[in-house]
């Protein structure tokens, strides 16, 4: 692999970054959602992260073909939804309210969801610094010809 | 004068032969090298915008994945033109050898 293989793992790193991102902002927007598509609250989303291979897409430049085996990059596996039961809340007025008059709501803490967002974008800004890292190396090694 | 320098041989020029060679009509490896990595600049230039482009279009176009493009068309144009920068200084080199 050479150093653009460097970037292409950076990159998915962004990728799987930005997709966490995206649910757990789906989450907080969602705390209080008690209608969806398929009926009943919302779900909390969780993302998996799996490893997968580099990039040989067209972006890898192909100058050298021998991939390293044990550079992966990561990408988002799947993205799927709590088990935790919904929260019950006595709410009579509500119009998604049982005989019982309580409502179910998601079962999510936006305290926690916050820390994820805030664990997301931090990582995000440490992939970005290895981009810029890599970025450095390859001009630097560009210069060794001047 | 017109003595010849004692202790230097006399070189017997009548023994020595030029070696001249016909240029062969197919490029050399080299250029052929040099001509496949400019294609590949190319090829991450073009990717590169068209990253951008989807990008700018509003297609959902990944941010990062238009800026590591743009990058790495950035470096291959930097990598290809340091070689040429080299390539044209050993031709200046040679052009201005004095005989």
């Amino acid at each position: 692999m050479n150093l653009f293989g460097v970037l292409d793992i950076n990159s998915s790193a962004l990728t799987a970054e930005r997709q966490r991102a995206e649910v757990t902002a789906s989450n907080m927007a969602n705390a209080e959602t008690t209608r969806t598509p398929s009926g009943g609250p919302y779900k909390k989303q969780l993302v998996v992260f799996g490893t997968e291979r580099p990039g040989r897409g067209k972006f890898a430049l192909t100058l050298s073909r021998f991939g390293d085996l044990h550079a992966r990059g990561v990408k988002v596996e799947q993205v799927v939804q709590d088990k935790a039961p919904a929260v019950r809340r006595y709410e009579p007025g509500h119009p998604d309210a049982d005989a019982d008059g309580y409502v179910s709501f998601p079962d999510i803490n936006p305290v926690e969801e916050m820390v994820n967002l805030m664990g997301a974008a931090q990582a995000y800004q440490l992939n970005v610094s290895a981009v810029q890292a890599t970025k450095a190396m390859i001009s630097e090694t560009i210069q060794i010809l001047t | 004068m017109g003595n010849t320098i004692s202790g230097l041989p006399q070189i017997d020029w009548g023994n020595v032969q030029l070696d001249v060679r016909q240029p062969s009509s197919d490029r050399s490896e080299f250029f052929q090298t040099l001509e496949g990595a400019m294609d590949k600049v190319q090829e991450v230039q073009s990717g590169a915008d068209q990253q951008v482009a989807s990008l700018l279009q509003g297609n959902g176009q990944d941010l990062h994945s238009a800026m590591v493009a743009v990058e790495k068309a950035d470096l291959s144009f930097q990598l290809m033109m340091q070689v040429r920068n080299k390539i044209v200084q050993a031709y200046q080199t040679i052009s201005q050898m004095q005989f």
